[in-house]
């Protein structure tokens, strides 16, 4: 029951000596992107195709208020969860009126619609060149320029998420959430209405989102176009599927997957987003839980390996 | 008194009118049936009155309420639940979590939504293993949905709805795909709740109605054309007829 806490405290001390200390921060931002995602896809059983509209909408706005007026760090950090959970309220409340393709495409096309936003006012966000000199302030002697104290900051904000979303999804709207997922109909006849239930699972995932694009603009001191479009929204979806949507640390397993993927095979392999669609094309064929599943089929195996070896 | 009433409901879906001026009344505590032959109309009935779809015309009444146009999700608190006659459960859920589920919809308070565990919710949990138990699957209460038998899943299906504690009862052929034995043990089970609940019944096996029904109403092309004691039923000319086939009479 408690294992899997402390492998992630393991791994959240040991990593930034295995890995440069920005892609140590990056694996976590983007576990929480990827954990905001998942209460959609894995517990809500909704392809959102558009969640860099929050990650990318926070970025801008938290950025831009820290370049442009020095706020402080955690109100840069409280406004990009808002403005998440704010931007995911209005995509999701035109998305979850409708379902299936038509959903998937409405989240695709909102972002798209965000995305050109982003290109066209170049006076705020850069257009294509992105907005660069976002600060990581100072606040209250602690220099978060460091790599390493910034590191501290973002995985002690991606364990308090992670512990957030775990008691979302066992309380009684992670079990209604899913219910949902698994037959609308009857969600709705026992009586709940599925489009509002809907929407909050958007306005919170929003708000993972939100969270995880201020981080990563304050780590790179840029918010890249990239950022809202949608390569960024079909990485977390990959991210996700890769770990295993299933589970609560599914995409938190993917998102080490993929940003140590990209970070260290790139370099050797500029095709390397081939072999991502190669592991893409073997967890949906094979293995539909993803990372956590192959560890759990092979634990099975162990297990049962072992337990029979007494009796020979 | 009557508990549940509809005034002259009618469901049209372009030129097919499923539901036609409908005037019905369910007497509190009494067991009610609606038999026809297929397509007759009784399933969209059911549908107009948990609010699936809204009637082109026509009123429903809840204790004299009027409630007609009320969404689905509000039905259920109103105290309306129903099962359907194609099973309609949460497979991978736990028999447990099935009925838990729609306990909670109906519970007190939804105070700690987001964020208390679900088994802090005594209350709520101990109504969704009485709802097993009143069905016979209180042993099977961990067991995943999809993995048991589809005579259990008619059991599950009729739990579910009996876990929003509601004051009508709403069946749809819940005997539906059973096999002799498994019906017998339905039809007991239904019996059991007569009582308990207002029981709304659509049935195909005649054997069923007349045995358990209090009143009997006959549907035909989307209209009522009988109503009335099994007994009365059973010697109507017209019921025969149109339901009964017309050898028989």
């Amino acid at each position: 029951m408690k294992k899997p806490i402390i492998l992630l405290l393991a791994a959240v001390v040991i990593l930034p000596m295995v890995v440069r200390p920005a892609i140590a921060t990056e694996i976590w931002i983007f576990a929480i992107f990827g954990l905001g995602l998942n209460l959609l896809l894995g517990y809500t059983g909704l392809l959102s195709f558009g969640q860099s509209t929050f990650f990318g909408s926070a970025a801008y706005v938290a950025g831009w208020l820290l370049k442009q007026y020095g706020i402080n760090a955690f109100l840069a950090l409280g406004i990009g969860v808002g403005v998440g959970a704010a931007s995911a309220a209005l995509v999701g409340y035109l998305c979850v009126q409708r379902s299936g393709l038509y959903f998937i495409m409405l989240t695709f096309a909102l972002n798209q619609l965000f995305y050109f936003i982003a290109y066209q006012w170049t006076s705020v966000t850069g257009g294509e060149d992105g907005m660069p000199g976002v600060p990581r302030p100072v606040l209250a002697g602690i220099d978060f320029t460091n790599p390493l104290v910034y590191y501290t900051l973002v995985s002690a904000l991606f364990l308090a998420s992670l512990w957030i979303m775990k008691r979302i999804v066992e309380s009684p709207l992670g079990r209604i959430l899913q219910a949902i997922r698994e037959n609308p109909v009857r969600a709705e006849a026992v009586g709940y209405d599925v489009p509002r239930f809907k929407l909050l699972a958007f306005v919170i995932g929003g708000a993972f989102s939100g969270l995880a694009g201020v981080l990563y603009a304050m780590l790179f001191g840029i918010v890249p176009l990239e950022a809202i479009g949608f390569v960024f929204s079909g990485n977390v979806l990959f991210a996700t599927l890769i770990g295993g949507s299933g589970s609560l640390y599914g995409p938190v397993i993917g998102s080490f997957v993929f940003i140590w993927l990209s970070e260290s095979v790139s370099t050797l392999w500029a095709r390397w987003p081939l072999l991502l669609g190669v592991a893409f094309v073997i967890v949906v064929l094979f293995l539909r839980g993803g990372v956590v599943e192959a560890w759990s089929r092979i634990g099975a195996k162990f297990g049962s390996w072992q337990s029979s070896k007494p009796k020979n | 008194m009557a508990i549940l009433e509809t005034q002259e409901l009618t469901k049209a879906f372009g030129a097919l009118t499923a539901v036609n001026g409908v005037s019905l009344s369910v007497e509190a505590g009494t067991l009610h049936s609606i038999i026809g032959p297929n397509g007759a109309g009784k399933t969209t009935l059911f549908n107009l009155l948990t609010g699936t779809f809204p009637p082109s015309s026509g009123r429903i009444l809840l204790d004299g309420r009027d409630i007609t146009g009320t969404p689905a999700s509000r039905v259920a608190h109103l105290g309306l639940a129903r099962s359907y006659q194609r099973t309609s459960v949460f497979p991978a859920f736990s028999l447990l979590d099935n009925v838990w589920v729609a306990a909670f919809a109906t519970g007190l308070s939804w105070s700690g939504l987001a964020w208390r565990k679900t088994e802090r919710y005594a209350e709520v949990t101990a109504r969704a293993r009485q709802a097993l138990a009143d069905v016979g699957l209180a042993g099977k209460a961990d067991a995943p949905a999809r993995e048991i038998s589809h005579g259990e899943q008619r059991q599950l299906e009729l739990a579910i709805a009996l876990a929003a504690a509601p004051r009508v009862l709403l069946l749809d052929e819940p005997a539906a795909g059973l096999s002799p034995e498994e019906t017998r043990n339905m039809v007991a089970l239904v019996r059991s709740l007569k009582g308990r609940y207002t029981i709304v019944l659509i049935e195909h096996k005649m054997d069923i109605i007349m045995s358990v029904s209090d009143r009997i109403s006959v549907m035909h092309f989307g209209s009522l054309i009988a109503q009335g004691t099994p007994a009365e039923i059973q010697k109507n000319p017209e019921v025969r007829r149109a339901y009964l086939g017309g050898v028989a009479a």
